[in-house]
């Protein structure tokens, strides 16, 4: 019989104790890594919780991990976050495998340095094995060397001992999980471990973990595709090893409890052609349909020796390969077409000059490993540790960093940048494509792109957008089994790719492929007309832009004007504030492109938690979307506004000025604006003020419009953030991203009382949000009386091609009829009717 | 869409807890009560004060020696850390 025998954990640190579901990391409040409490700390020394062995220290030194007697095993981890740090700001007072007494300091750290570079300073205490505890204070305070917690453990008699038997081994188990065993499926491997009495361990090469130990699981750094093994001693060793090898091969759960992926998903890929089902669906990232052919991205398994003879060439190779891979990334970011791909290709470069990277790479290197090998592994481990942080943004680095880890690796095995010689009509198949693999394709030979991972936010998206190109992801694992060379049917606008499709399905997608290019090249030849409906209405159609460039394609587009200038864009990727002479400059080169016939409307800075600018700096929020954004901001920060608004103001001559303020919630805002407004314009003798409006994008500012309204010139509806917060749903949410539908009837109504509340005093009301810039809405944003519609560039013929086809007294039956309607989707069927009612409008270029 | 990927860049480059120079030298911004402000040797003591860590209130006196810290204490804090340079840390939890 196992007797009982209690534990007592002291108090590591002084400070705040916070039990462990309220720390905000999901890694440690949900209790993957094992229950315990948190501490946030008050003295700046670590100390041993328990006598006992350091049996895991983190070369960042931020986290240790104590091995008791018993056998139970406590992991401390200094703050959130902290491995970020790379160890700076932390010194360890103890080795690995040294034997440590209770209260014995372990790890001390700078607490300041760690307050002003990392997320928090809660420290965690998990007890890793799983013993069963109580808290034996009662304080929210306590003092280092206190009795903490109280465990139970279970110690075995000798006598009891099971017969240990002989050890019993698997076969080699290949590992499907993508990230090898991380924290989720490792946890659910050890908690199934522990159901056996066997002593049982997972071995990966020459290394070895126990399998009751997640901690020990996760240092043994397993990746997808590794061959693992178990063995087990002890009575019930059989059985372990065959429920236990079987749950690995089963990816430990992984794909069966992921909510997020379709059912098809659960198979792990092989390379045995699975039969695969003629459709295969995805959700769509880029609209439009294709046929052509199945191009395979495969991502190149390079083959790499591990060791190597002499340490110092190895180091040489090394740093020639990054200096190459640095050199690399520069002339891709000159290249680049546009700003984000530059921004990315940037980023990269910077993640090659992370010391940590680097150290880790030479100090493998110094141990006799090549180049290769030790490069390859320290940007996966780390590749992977961010994609386990739980941190959504930590966790989309990943990708990143494995792009840039590759192009290193290249560089070192001398392997060519492979520039993929692309078969015409091709559509790319790929796991996931990252940001260097986009840049070197032969655009003008790619239909279209299917990938498993990624959404409508991934970099294939954009590009795919970019390039007009229809794209669908989140497509079942098995796409990835389709051979080159297979004819399939991309149809992006149903999420659909139709695997060797029948001849007269192609011919109705062609048709209708056909017809959408025809339709766009009749839209773009008549772009210059104006936008007039059939009985006679004119609505200006102007342009949402974020540089000269763009502006000058929307005139170029028929675009009437601006009417949206996102001014936070124009400065993106600068770490320090532009000068008031170089605003200046910008706005005036805007303004002349436009002239004084067409409208320029500048929203103000809108940046916030959600959208920070790097010379913006903003202390984290809990929920950024309901914290110091727009013009919330920018009245905390005046020097800012004044300073954009001075800048505006010395190009009023040039062109129509307007000026508009975002996330305007409250009517002391517009007045605090409109003051400093003044004032700026008062200081260097301004007649003429520029038109002052506001986004609607806050309920209260819709529900109100009829007081901001003698106030403003103007209102422009923002009807992203409307939706978003109008239905409380973010609109980037997996799961709810579309039911956050713009047509859902409470968004409309609010747009029908902002155009009325306007139209009672006289001001225009536009909507510059993405509803605009859907040809279905527009005979519904007529109907609701808006005046200006201001849509993203590449659409701007298509929805004055939309307005000429509708008729303004149809329209406002519509409308009216609209905004009794229950839920978008009535609201989306009785738009499709009504254009169906019109033949000859287009329903096609929904974007 | 450009903008969401850029946003994530920028957020993942940009440290959260720079110092935000206009509200430095600041004394009336939020989180400190007028007990906390006497202990801490009154408003003209304090050289700059900064939300840091989710938790805590980073505030750098000008002089060390006019802090009280039991009345710190006292004051509803929920811990105070007393580091070297004048700086204090003051345990406020999240919110």
């Amino acid at each position: 019989m196992p007797a009982t025998r209690s534990l007592q954990l002291m108090a590591p640190l002084s400070g705040v104790l916070i039990p462990l579901d309220q720390v905000p990391d999901p890694v440690f409040s949900n209790k993957i890594v094992g229950d315990g409490i948190c501490i946030d700390p008050t003295s700046h020394i670590l100390c041993a919780p328990v006598a006992g062995v350091v049996s895991e220290l983190q070369s960042s030194k931020h986290a240790i991990t104590i091995t008791h007697d018993s056998g139970a095993q406590v992991l401390l981890h200094v703050g959130l976050d902290t491995v970020s740090l790379a160890g700076e700001g932390f010194s360890a007072l103890v080795c690995k495998d040294q034997h440590v007494e209770a209260g014995q300091p372990l790890i001390e750290f700078d607490a300041d340095h760690i307050a002003l570079h990392a997320r928090s300073l809660m420290t965690i205490v998990l007890v890793i094995t799983g013993e069963p505890f109580t808290v034996s204070t009662v304080d929210e305070l306590v003092e280092c060397g206190q009795p903490l917690l109280s465990l139970t453990t279970s110690v075995q008699s000798s006598e009891t001992l099971p017969n240990r038997g002989q050890e019993v081994c698997s076969g080699p188990i290949i590992l499907p999980n993508t990230c090898g065993l991380h924290a989720r499926p490792a946890a659910i491997l050890v908690q199934a471990a522990k159901g056996f009495e066997a002593d049982i361990k997972l071995h990966r090469q020459d290394a070895s973990g126990n399998a009751k130990s997640l901690v020990s699981i996760m240092a043994l750094q397993t990746t997808q595709g590794d061959a693992v093994h178990l063995s087990a001693i002890g009575a019930d060793a059989q059985q372990a090893i065959e429920q236990l090898a079987q749950l690995i091969a089963d990816g430990c759960g992984e794909a069966i409890t992921s909510a997020r992926k379709p059912a098809e998903q659960i198979d792990p890929p092989t390379k045995v052609a699975a039969p695969l089902k003629d459709v295969l669906r995805g959700v769509c990232a880029s609209s439009g349909s294709a046929f052509g052919h199945v191009v395979q991205i495969a991502q190149n398994t390079l083959d790499i020796s591990e060791s190597a003879l002499e340490p110092h060439i190895e180091r040489k190779v090394l740093e020639e390969a990054l200096a190459q891979a640095r050199d690399a990334l520069q002339r891709l970011q000159d290249q680049a077409t546009g700003d984000a791909q530059a921004g990315i290709f940037r980023a990269h470069q910077e993640l090659l000059q992370d010391p940590s990277l680097v150290e880790e790479a030479l100090t493998l290197i110094a141990k006799g490993k090549s180049a290769a090998f030790s490069w390859n592994r320290v940007t996966q481990a780390i590749a992977t540790t961010f994609r386990d942080s739980g941190d959504a943004l930590l966790a989309e680095r990943a990708l990143d960093l494995m792009d840039v880890g590759q192009r290193v690796l290249r560089l070192i095995m001398g392997v060519p940048d492979s520039v993929l010689t692309l078969p015409d009509q091709a559509i790319l198949i790929a796991h996931q494509l990252t940001p260097s693999q986009t840049a070197t394709l032969d655009k003008s030979k790619v239909l279209g792109f299917a990938t498993v991972e990624g959404g409508a936010t991934s970099h294939v998206a954009i590009l795919a957008r970019a390039a007009g190109v229809p794209a669908i992801c989140g497509l079942p694992m098995h796409v990835l089994t389709l051979a080159t060379g297979t004819p399939v049917l991309l149809d992006a606008d149903r999420g659909e790719l139709h695997i060797e499709p029948d001849q007269s399905h192609v011919e109705k997608s062609r048709a209708k492929h056909q017809q959408q290019l025809l339709t766009y090249q009749q839209d773009l030849k008549d772009s210059a007309l104006p936008a007039c409906t059939l009985d006679g209405h004119c609505f200006e159609v102007s342009a949402n832009v974020a540089s000269l460039q763009e502006t000058i394609q929307a005139i170029e587009l028929g675009g009437e004007g601006v009417g949206l200038l996102r001014s936070e864009f124009l400065y993106l990727d600068r770490a320090s504030s532009p000068d008031l002479a170089e605003q200046a400059s910008t706005y005036s080169a805007i303004a002349s492109a436009l002239g004084t016939d067409r409208n320029l409307i500048v929203r103000t800075l809108d940046v916030g938690g959600d959208k920070p600018l790097a010379y913006v700096p903003m202390n984290m929020e809990t929920n950024p979307f309901l914290g110091m954004r727009g013009i919330r901001l920018c009245l905390a920060r005046p020097q800012l506004l004044r300073e954009q608004f001075r800048a505006i103001l010395s190009s009023t001559s040039l062109t129509r000025m307007h000026i508009m303020l975002p996330m305007v919630s409250q009517l002391s805002e517009l007045r605090d604006a409109r003051q400093m407004l003044h004032e700026e314009a008062a200081r260097i003798g301004l007649q003429h003020l520029p038109k002052l409006g506001i986004m609607i994008e806050v309920p209260s500012a819709a529900l109100m419009a009829d007081l901001f309204a003698p106030e403003v010139d103007f209102f422009s509806i923002g009807t992203n953030d409307l939706t978003q917060y109008t239905l409380a749903m973010d609109r980037e949410h997996p799961l709810l991203a579309s039911q956050a539908d713009s047509f859902h009837p409470a968004v409309l109504r609010l747009i029908a009382g902002t155009v009325n509340a306007a139209h009672a005093h006289g001001k225009w009301v536009g909507v510059c949000g993405a509803l605009a810039s859907e040809t279905l809405a527009v005979p519904l944003l007529l109907g609701l009386g808006v005046d200006e519609l201001s849509v993203s560039v590449p659409l701007i013929p298509a929805i004055k091609s939309a307005i000429r086809k509708a008729e303004l007294g149809r329209c406002e039956i519509l409308a009216q009829q609209i905004l009794k309607m229950e839920s978008a989707e009535q609201v989306r069927s009785a738009l499709q009717a009504h254009l169906q009612a019109y033949p000859e409008i287009p329903t096609a270029l929904e974007n | 869409m450009l903008r969401t990927i850029q946003n994530a860049f920028w957020k993942a480059l940009t440290p959260d807890l720079i110092v935000d120079q206009e509200r430095e030298g600041s004394t009336r911004a939020s989180g400190l009560s007028q007990a906390m402000m006497a202990a801490l040797g009154g408003t003209r003591n304090i050289a700059s004060q900064q939300r840091v860590a989710l938790t805590r209130i980073r505030i750098q006196l000008h002089d060390a020696s006019c802090l009280d810290e039991a009345a710190l204490r006292a004051s509803g804090v929920r811990g105070v850390m007393v580091l070297n340079d004048n700086i204090i840390h003051v345990l406020v939890g999240r919110g």
